[in-house]
């Protein structure tokens, strides 16, 4: 799509951001911090990308860290409980998780419950599935038993880009996750699916102009569940990446972070108004906001310093974007207003 | 004969609806329509409010099924309710609001929800590039394929919905308002792609109430008035007067001799309550002025389009305005919230009942009170009984029926629901009250019932302004008559010193 | 029922919730007597208080369509402050006043961006949620901070009149005022017209934005005092407190009590039933041994029922 001027100006955020954190914070400029980085936040911005698609059609999912719990929860099950071989135990993750997200599609399409409603009760609902099958709960030694799959382990790799490339000879290079490559191949399989197919042309329809799809001729329920089960196989992967990374998975995974992919995604420029935006803002507002929190520990800025610093960031991101909403209403009444 | 392009009568003949009939229940949205338009016509379609121009193009784009009637395009019968066989056989339809998508670019919105794909659903970008180029050039248009939509003016807007149908092999066009969103230049624009399409033989039915650009741009006009069609003509043939006469009937003048019979009361009792000098908001008003006098009635009228809403909106504060003052009792007033136009005693019953009027799942009472909370407040404490009895008398001065106020306002009909409007109003007990159409979608009988309301208020000593389209209302009650076109009040005068005749000619005068 | 007098459609749910307490409170009893008995019933007030003051100080709120994630941090902010200011030797008025004060304080800046800077209820308050929580946590650290030697502070949340637990008078004084403000003045009115249509409220000359920013204050001083109690009872104060589900159990008794998320017309009387509802059937459950999940998954099923009732009725 078009690029708007709220991405570039996330890029050179990003930019000044990261320009400011090299300069004035102490072993931010190494290869194992953004080694860390690429770590820690590639999953997250896996969860951005595919929280992007609900808010592009004008609605929201408060369910992705549930979701994520519970992928988590059910790839834990399947390898330690019944000793299912990963790349059965991964496929079935993937298609649960998504599952949710259908669900999530079904009940705002099928139940007309508004998104935030239904989103909310499925992150309950998610959440005490998560209790509800959990297998350290089902059968306590496994709670100490550290995941061993080679399958799911073996997402957590780190490739030695550096000496492959050759650059290491000039400046050491980071050894770039597994992850960060698999969130790359998300980010272009969606988007190039967003951008490309018609199922994107009408997500771009039905969030811009509810009404025109439907007088377009579009699908605009299935559009919709499409939109909300892609969130959900995102949070499935990043369970997946996650658990992988921890060996380990806990009843409060991904607690909270559907906050991070919501402001990933708003500062990435995807307008809460709906129908505005790509994915490539999200992946960039995930890293500027991992930046900020990575670079502000180095700062030795306290964790609750940072975790008052991310409601905040949110807060400004949302308030730009509303700004950002009511300048775009403003605009069309002026057209209007051209001559008396 | 209506006029034709440079073909016989047969072969030119293009949509052809005969007799067209639509009833809900009671209602006769559509009595006997019969509706045609040749090759290369641009034809209006002229009718005030509820004068069955909404269900005619509804039957047309297939929203609605008819209870009767045939819609012949070329010859061939189509296939009624059913919007996608309207569309496949070659009526588009360009309504008031954009239904486009206004992240995606010009060329994606003319293939909205059909763009053509290849493998894995991947948008085939170069085949729907020729095509659409192939359709710019055809009908001379010009477009930025690229260009986003959302960021393109209004106009421009317009013209890729016209592409947009073009590009599904329109036979005729209906364009609903097209030119309410536009400035003047972008209308001369418009109208010059309407002849350009005129001259390729589409067939374009241009709905409007905008004289001015009917008789600038239309071959022809159809007018109806109460489901009827009344008249068929060439707009050559026609003058501005003829079309309003024809527009509001001649039951007008039964009632206006009626209501001759009543006293007037131009300037009331001489008081001017409200004064307003040189209003202005840019796009909208300009340069307003007049005084509003208590015991009277002032009714300023003109077509849809005239910005009277805004007027009125500006004057109680509730919308901006650029220049000019308002005056209340002789003292400058600057209402910034509808707050402090009640303190001064002022009130408006807006337009929109159920937008911006009602409480639609509240009770009458409360409904009733909702202006005047503060006045039944002991300390903090709401006084209940206070409100009952004031909600009785209420509902016992507008005879609201059901007479009970526990029922909620949407179980009520309009004219009931306007009644409780206005009566949440009255018990402000204002001095200026404004009322925007007052008696829209309100039965006949509930029509008459406010109409005393309004006398009564006057005679209590209230100057009561009312903004009104429907000239047998403006007819009936008013003590003054102010024009308002495009946006300027015209002319005040006393009603006796008008007849409808000459309320109409001002109205369509240039 | 609203604030003066009951409509159709609210007239049938308070009816269905009575009678469904008195079906299960009848089931329960059944199967296990010691349900009835004086004990447990004042255990379930008593459990229940702290989420009954939070739902019925967010009964508002939800009626104007709006809601507030950030109840949890709240309470634990106000027990983290309260705690401070008795270690610096307050009076115990002073200490209440602080604590609830902290609480209000975030509800208006809630208040202030939603109705103000007319920023989605939703968002705000799940971004208040993380800076509340990290301010708590700034202030009090992560640690658990014992509360010794402080009877009037103790006895808030431990201390009994006449056999009742004291919270349970708060319960019954705060629902009572909500109730009173309800019904007895015109803000019951105003709230309800907001939440119905909030142009036509402004036209009326309704100050809407100040009436929303004061409810979203009283939410917060709900869930303020409730993190006064929840301290006083555990004899500890702790930023950690008021953890995640917290504001799903206040939000679930209000929905529970047949206020729609949509807004409108609403009622804190039967936001209290809601919340004995959610008692009784935590309570019972637990006497009848059934498992927390299942727990869990029955209150999932009761609250998409009441949900989709509410959003019909």
């Amino acid at each position: 799509m078009r690029v708007q001027s709220a991405f570039i100006a996330v890029v050179l955020f990003f930019l000044a951001v990261l320009a400011f954190f090299c300069t004035f914070a102490p072993n931010f400029a190494t290869a194992s911090n953004f080694e860390d980085l690429m770590a820690g936040f590639s999953f997250i911005a896996i969860l951005a990308i595919g929280e992007s698609f609900p808010i592009l059609l004008r609605g929201i999912d408060l369910s992705v860290g549930a979701t994520l719990a519970l992928a988590g929860m059910v790839a834990f099950d399947l390898t330690l409980m019944f000793d299912v071989p990963g790349y059965v135990a991964i496929p079935i993750t993937l298609a649960v998780a998504t599952l949710c997200g259908a669900i999530n599609g079904a009940l705002i399409v099928k139940l007309r419950l508004q998104p935030f409603i239904a989103t909310l009760s499925t992150l309950a609902a998610y959440r005490g599935l998560v209790y509800a099958i959990s297998g350290r709960q089902l059968v306590p030694e496994l709670s100490t038993t550290p995941l061993s799959d080679p399958w799911i382990m073996g997402l957590d790799t780190y490739f030695d880009i550096g000496s492959a490339t050759g650059l290491s000879s000039l400046v050491e290079m980071p050894w770039v996750p597994l992850s960060f490559f698999i969130m790359i191949a998300t980010l272009v399989v969606f988007g190039v699916m967003l951008g490309r197919t018609r199922f994107g042309r009408d997500i771009y329809t039905v969030g811009g102009n509810a009404e025109a799809a439907r007088l377009a001729g579009i699908n605009v329920g299935r559009t919709i569940i499409t939109a909300y089960a892609i969130c959900g196989f995102c949070a499935g992967l990043a369970a997946l990446l996650m658990i992988a990374r921890l060996s380990t998975t806990t009843e409060s995974l991904g607690m909270g972070m559907e906050m991070s992919a919501i402001a990933a995604a708003v500062i990435g420029g995807v307008s809460l108004s709906g129908g505005i935006g790509g994915l490539a803002g999200p992946v960039i507002g995930t890293f500027l906001l991992g930046m900020v929190l990575i670079g502000l520990t180095l700062l030795g800025i306290s964790q609750f310093v940072q975790q008052i610093l991310t409601g905040v960031i949110l807060l400004i991101a949302v308030g730009h974007d509303r700004f950002l909403a009511v300048r775009r209403q403003k605009r069309l009444a002026a057209n209007l207003a051209e001559e008396a | 004969m209506p006029a034709a392009a440079n073909v016989n009568a047969s072969v030119a003949q293009l949509l052809d609806a005969h007799g067209l009939t639509k009833v809900y229940g009671n209602l006769v949205a559509l009595d006997h329509a019969d509706f045609r338009v040749m090759r290369g016509e641009v034809r209006a379609l002229i009718g005030s409010n509820g004068a069955g121009k909404s269900t005619l193009i509804k039957v047309l784009t297939g929203a609605i099924m008819p209870t009767s009637g045939s819609v012949t395009l070329d010859g061939v019968e189509l296939p009624l309710g059913r919007p996608e066989e309207m569309i496949r056989h070659g009526i588009g339809c360009i309504y008031q609001h954009s239904n486009m998508a206004p992240a995606l670019s010009v060329l994606d919105n003319i293939f909205l929800g059909r763009q053509p794909t290849r493998r894995f659903g991947l948008v085939d970008v170069k085949a729907q590039r020729r095509e659409a180029e192939e359709l710019l050039k055809r009908y001379c248009i010009d477009l930025d394929l690229d260009a986003t939509v959302g960021e393109l003016p209004t106009v421009k807007q317009k013209e890729v919905e016209i592409v947009k149908a073009l590009a599904l092999d329109a036979k005729v066009l209906l364009m609903d308002e097209p030119t309410g969103w536009l400035a003047a230049s972008d209308v001369r624009r418009l109208h010059d792609t309407i002849r350009l399409l005129k001259s390729r033989g589409v067939g374009i039915v241009y709905i409007s109430h905008m004289l001015d650009e009917i008789f600038t741009v239309c071959d022809t006009m159809t007018i109806m008035r109460d489901g009827r069609v009344i008249a068929e003509a060439d707009v050559a043939d026609m003058t501005r007067a003829k079309v309003i006469e024809l527009m509001v009937g001649d039951r007008l003048a039964r009632e206006s001799s009626a209501a001759a019979g009543e006293a007037r009361h131009p300037r009331g009792n001489g008081d001017i309550r409200l004064s307003v000098k040189g209003l202005s908001r840019r796009g909208m008003f300009r340069d307003v002025s007049f005084d509003l006098y208590g015991g009277e009635i002032l009714c300023i009228t003109g077509l849809i389009g005239s910005k009277r809403t805004e007027l009125m909106h500006a004057i109680f504060g509730s919308e901006p305005r650029d220049a000019g003052t308002v005056e209340v009792d002789g003292k400058p007033v600057d209402f910034r919230a509808p707050g402090d136009a009640m303190a001064c005693g002022v009130g408006f019953v807006p337009e929109d009942r159920h937008r911006d009027g009602l409480m639609l799942g509240m009770t009458v009472t409360e409904n009733l009170v909702m202006t005047t909370l503060d006045r039944f407040r002991r300390l903090f404490l709401l006084d209940r009984r206070g409100i009952e009895t004031a909600s009785r008398r209420s509902i016992d001065d507008l005879s609201v029926k059901p007479a009970d106020g526990r029922k909620l306002v949407r179980q009520l009909s309009g004219g009931n629901q306007q009644k409780v409007l206005v009566g949440k109003w009255l018990r402000l007990g204002p001095k200026v009250i404004i009322l925007d159409e007052p008696t829209v979608g309100v039965d006949v009988g509930a029509k008459a019932e406010i109409y005393s309301i309004l006398r009564a208020e006057r005679d209590r000593g209230a100057a009561v302004l009312v903004v009104s389209s429907d000239l047998e209302e403006v007819m009936t009650v008013a003590d003054r008559i102010g024009i308002m076109v495009s946006g300027r009040l015209r002319s005040i005068h006393d009603a006796t010193d008008m007849s409808m005749a000459q309320v109409v000619a001002e109205i369509g005068a240039e | 029922m609203s604030a003066l007098s009951p409509n159709i459609a609210t007239r049938l749910a308070p009816h269905a919730l009575t009678i469904a307490i008195a079906a299960f409170v009848v089931v329960f009893s059944v199967i296990e007597p010691a349900f009835l008995s004086p004990d447990n019933l004042v255990g379930i007030v008593r459990q229940v208080a702290m989420v009954g003051i939070m739902a019925t100080c967010m009964t508002f709120v939800i009626m104007t369509g709006g809601i507030d994630l950030s109840v949890g941090p709240v309470l634990a902010l106000s027990g983290v402050v309260s705690f401070f200011a008795m270690e610096a030797g307050y009076p115990l008025p002073l200490v209440l006043a602080a604590g609830l004060a902290a609480g209000v304080l975030v509800g208006l800046l809630n208040g202030a961006v939603i109705a103000f800077l007319g920023l989605p209820p939703i968002i705000v308050t799940l971004a208040m949620l993380s800076i509340v929580r990290g301010s708590a946590l700034l202030l009090g650290g992560p640690d658990l901070h014992s509360i010794r030697d402080q009877p009037g502070f103790t006895f808030i949340g431990t201390g009994s009149i006449a056999g009742i637990p004291f919270s349970i008078y708060l319960f019954v004084a705060v629902s009572l005022l909500v109730v009173f403000l309800q019904k007895m003045t015109p803000i019951g009115i105003c709230v309800a017209a907001i939440g119905e249509n909030e142009r036509a409220a402004f036209l009326s000359g309704h100050r809407t934005r100040i009436t929303k920013m004061s409810l979203y204050a009283i939410s917060a001083f709900g869930a303020a005092l409730a993190g006064i109690i929840q301290s006083s009872q555990v004899h500890t104060a702790s930023a950690t407190y008021g953890e995640f589900g917290t504001e799903l159990d206040v939000i679930a008794s209000v929905v529970l009590g047949g206020t729609s998320l949509m807004g409108g017309n609403g009622s804190v009387a039967r936001t209290v039933l809601g919340v004995m509802f959610l008692g009784i059937m935590n309570n019972g459950m637990n006497i009848l041994n059934v498992s927390i999940d299942i727990q869990l998954i029955a209150k999932g099923a009761i609250i998409a029922l009441a949900l989709a009732l509410a959003e019909r009725g």
